[in-house]
């Protein structure tokens, strides 16, 4: 008892929360802490007791009926937990086995043949063998449509079962990210046939039943869905028995509830909690606070098609003028770091050495004065009549993007570079992507395991902010027709040199003012213990956790 | 009455109807796309396929008065359709939050009367003095207040410092208090100062001064004849009130996360899903039209003068 009359009430009530089942109040909260203290020290940690900790997260929106071949309103993250990949991306850009012990790929790189482990079943104890690949691969190709914004679903032929334990997935062509996109946490997954619906998952499924390492028990609209540990998992256990996963829409409230105790983890890429409520509970020291390596990157696309930025001088000054660190220190409070490239050096094939472009106002200044555009009295800059007034354009609503294009327009000013803040909704800032009509818009990269093969393949699409800012390039067709061959590469010297040049292009071309790689947050009870972040974005690593030992 | 009664509610027709018209092109004449937002909600890239896949699947690439048409059709048979995010049909997802939100308001209503009545009297009793002063006060910051703001107010107080009420969620009376705070100081506000006006106003004519000349005590003229008069406007303003409670919990919801329609609609809202926002509105404006409809019943129950009017005692 002694020992918790020095921790502080806050971590009371977390570490309740991980052995009781219940959220009690403040007074009942000691009575229940002290009783699963005794419990826990009667059973030891690693006993049974384990099989009853529970952990409490947070979330926007429930679930959903958990479709693996399905997006909206099934869960990403939540359809991880159930549901497993072939193979599986690594945190150093590799992939490795998975529900597949093994594979081999034909010399042309079509054929991919796949041994799969005979030791899984489903969590209701069907058997997870070939038939059961092709019946899911079949399933997900009868809505090829659904998935067509992701290249291998229009590439594969066939897939077929050789034996039991043997599937052969083969290609109309060669497809070098095949691996990639089979770890992807949708749509290649499998769910329990005898679950489909209409023989197949487009009308839906019956229940959630995967090979992963947990299992939805209940959900309860608008309040949780609560998983399960899969007790025929063929994997290393999860330690946690419970997770619950609690519904809460607003951010601050999820920041709220992590202090008051009703909640033990926050986890999340996209802007769990803001940025100061990070800084505020890194801060307070009592949580534990992580920043993952960078995700994705921050970046506003510079239209080379349109208006003042047609032209490189502008578009070269404009990546000098912004001083992203004082931005990073002030608006964003550290959680993110600078970028200077579009891709962060630990994305696949891009640490290729590029030249930053240095915060140097100075040399802004002289680009555009040896480009003719000249200081007016009123302190604007002009060439030929043209105002150098450039429209930025990001979603209202989103404070942080807000400030951070007034810090943007502020800098510019500083150099002569009039601009323009247009927010509007989110809908209508991806209509300005898809048609072009910004002269800057904020835009971001796909994260792993996307990065890089999806984002230069969307580069092609005329739907896309990164195809409207190239197309005013004089390679854009030379540079689409390299992203062709790269995709198609068979050896891989021959892919990194097509992803050098692609990418030296596009940084000599300024089309992007990369402003900073984005990180997963994560706050968590210290009770939890290390906390690793997922290669994955869109996952949640809930199976890595080992709470501490009480 | 009876027919005073029917003719209010049969006037609902035609105003849904309106009100139904005005939302759906309200929705549509604007720049949002649900496709758009479908994809983003399922982390889709927007290439022209899948967003003209998204648009098939929800319905919106056929004409607008075809959608409409169609919509309608169902809405009369109560089918208002699916849910663009949730993929739920909307009404009973609308039924299932709904007791919470009526729970949330019923306790709301009863703190705005419960605390307005005594504050208004104790001001109207005390004109001009420190009770009035005090009362003014408290109206001047409940009106002035955001009903959002002062939630976390409330949470920072009662649940992060003091640890006395659970912060969120939907439990037993605990979980009702700081909601229901947040969502009735501006109409208890609102109420307090009204009713301290009307018992004033009240206290000054001659049935009251009449009253106190026959020897009643202080007590009985302000029971029987002050404060029963100066009720009335309160009857009125309550139903407004109930559909302001019911709209207030729209944020108040989000803020404590109880699972009620207000969060259920401002999560709609957020993402654009069209069915919803058009059932949610509905329900409100079926809700203040009953509210109304109910406060002059209530109305001419009170006032005699009215409940032997020619138009409502001969219909």
């Amino acid at each position: 008892m002694a020992p918790f009359k020095t921790l502080p009430r806050r971590v009371a009530i977390g570490y309740n929360h991980l052995i009781a089942k219940e959220a009690p109040q403040a007074r009942q909260v000691r009575v229940f802490a002290l009783a699963a203290v005794g419990l826990a020290l009667a059973i030891g940690p690693t006993g049974q007791g384990m099989a009853q900790t529970r952990l409490n997260a947070a979330w926007p929106a429930n679930v959903g009926p958990l479709n693996p071949h399905l997006y909206a309103p099934n869960q990403m993250f939540a359809q991880a937990m159930v549901y497993e990949p072939l193979v599986k991306y690594q945190a150093d850009g590799t992939i490795g086995p998975w529900l597949a012990a093994g594979w081999e790929v034909s010399d042309d790189a079509r054929i991919y043949t796949f041994r799969l482990r005979q030791d899984v079943r489903f969590s209701n104890g069907e058997p997870f063998d070939a038939a059961a690949v092709v019946a899911n691969f079949t399933a997900i190709l009868a809505g090829r449509s659904r998935h067509a914004w992701l290249e291998l679903t229009n590439q594969i032929e066939t897939v077929a079962a050789l034996d039991a334990h043997t599937v052969r997935l083969t290609l109309k062509r060669p497809y070098y990210p095949t691996l990639e996109e089979l770890a992807l946490p949708r749509p290649f997954r499998f769910v329990a046939p005898s679950q489909f619906v209409g023989g197949g998952t487009q009308a839906g499924i019956t229940a959630p039943i995967g090979t992963g390492p947990w299992v939805l028990k209940d959900t309860q609209l608008g309040v949780r869905d609560l998983f399960t540990r899969n007790e025929r998992y063929w994997g290393p256990r999860p330690a946690i028995g419970e997770i619950n996963i609690k519904v809460i829409l607003d951010p601050n409230t999820r920041a709220v509830a992590m202090e008051t105790g009703e909640i033990d983890l926050i986890y999340g890429s996209d802007g769990p909690v803001s940025p100061d409520t990070f800084d505020r509970f890194r801060a307070m020291g009592q949580l534990t606070t992580g920043l993952s390596k960078p995700v994705e990157t921050l970046a506003l696309a510079i239209n080379s098609n349109r208006g003042a930025t047609r032209d490189l001088a502008v578009r070269k000054a404009i990546n000098h003028a912004v001083d992203k660190d004082t931005m990073i220190a002030t608006v964003l409070y550290g959680t993110q770091t600078r970028a200077d490239t579009l891709l962060a050096p630990n994305v696949p094939y891009a640490d290729i050495g590029l030249q930053p472009y240095a915060y140097a106002p100075a040399r802004a200044r002289r680009l555009l004065d040896e480009a003719g555009w000249t200081v007016a009295a009123s302190g604007a800059r002009q060439k030929n009549g043209e105002p150098l007034l450039i429209d930025l354009c990001f979603v209202g609503t989103d404070a942080v993007s807000k400030t951070i294009a007034e810090i943007v327009q502020a800098d510019l000013k500083k150099v002569g570079i009039g601009v323009r803040l247009v927010g509007e909704e989110e809908s209508s800032v991806y209509a300005r992507q898809r048609d072009g009509r910004f002269g800057m818009i904020f835009n971001r990269t796909w994260g792993p395991p996307y990065d890089p093969h999806a984002l230069i393949s969307s580069m092609r699409a005329p739907s896309h902010a990164d195809y409207q800012a190239q197309s005013g390039l004089p390679d854009k067709a030379e540079i689409d027709a390299k992203i062709g061959q790269v995709l198609l590469s068979v050896d891989a010297s021959e892919r990194r040199r097509l992803y050098r040049d692609i990418l030296t292009r596009l940084h000599d071309g300024a089309v992007y003012l990369p402003l900073t790689f984005t990180s997963a947050m994560l706050i968590a009870k210290p009770e939890l213990g290390a906390v690793s972040f997922s290669p994955i974005a869109g996952e949640i690593p809930f199976d890595q956790i080992r709470p501490r030992e009480p | 009455m009876a027919g005073f009664i029917l003719r209010r509610l049969l006037l609902l027709l035609p105003m849904l109807l309106a009100a139904s018209l005005i939302i759906f092109l309200l929705l549509r004449l604007g720049p949002s796309d649900p496709a758009m937002d479908y994809l983003r909600l399922s982390r889709v890239p927007p290439t022209p396929q899948a967003l003209a896949e998204a648009q098939t699947m929800l319905g919106l690439d056929r004409p607008l008065a075809v959608q409409y048409l169609d919509w309608l059709w169902k809405a009369v048979r109560l089918d208002f359709g699916i849910s663009y995010v949730t993929q739920r049909p909307v009404l009973p997802s609308l039924l299932h939050f709904l007791p919470a939100t009526l729970q949330l308001a019923g306790v709301a209503l009863v703190v705005t009367l419960g605390v307005s009545v005594p504050l208004g009297m104790w001001a109207a009793r005390h004109p001009d003095r420190l009770p009035d002063h005090l009362v003014r006060l408290i109206a001047f910051i409940g009106v002035s207040m955001p009903n959002f703001w002062l939630g976390f107010l409330l949470v920072l107080l009662f649940s992060v410092h003091l640890g006395w009420l659970p912060a969120m969620g939907r439990g037993g009376w605990s979980h009702m208090v700081m909601p229901a705070i947040a969502i009735s100081l501006m109409s208890l506000s609102i109420n307090a100062r009204l009713l301290r006006a009307s018992m004033l106003e009240v206290a000054g004519q001659r049935h009251v001064t009449y009253a106190r000349l026959r020897g009643l005590s202080e007590r009985t003229v302000e029971r029987s004849h002050v404060l029963r008069n100066a009720l009335l406007p309160i009857v009125t303003a309550t139903g407004m009130h109930v559909g302001e409670l019911i709209g207030g919990t729209l944020i108040v919801e989000s803020i404590f996360s109880w699972p009620g329609v207000g969060r259920y609609a401002i999560s709609a809202i957020l993402n654009r899903d069209y069915p919803v926002i058009q059932c949610f509105t509905l329900l409100m404006v079926t809700i203040f039209v009953l509210c109304n409809l109910a406060v002059d019943i209530a109305y001419a129950w009170a006032d005699p003068r009215i409940r032997l009017s020619p138009e409502v005692a001969h219909d």
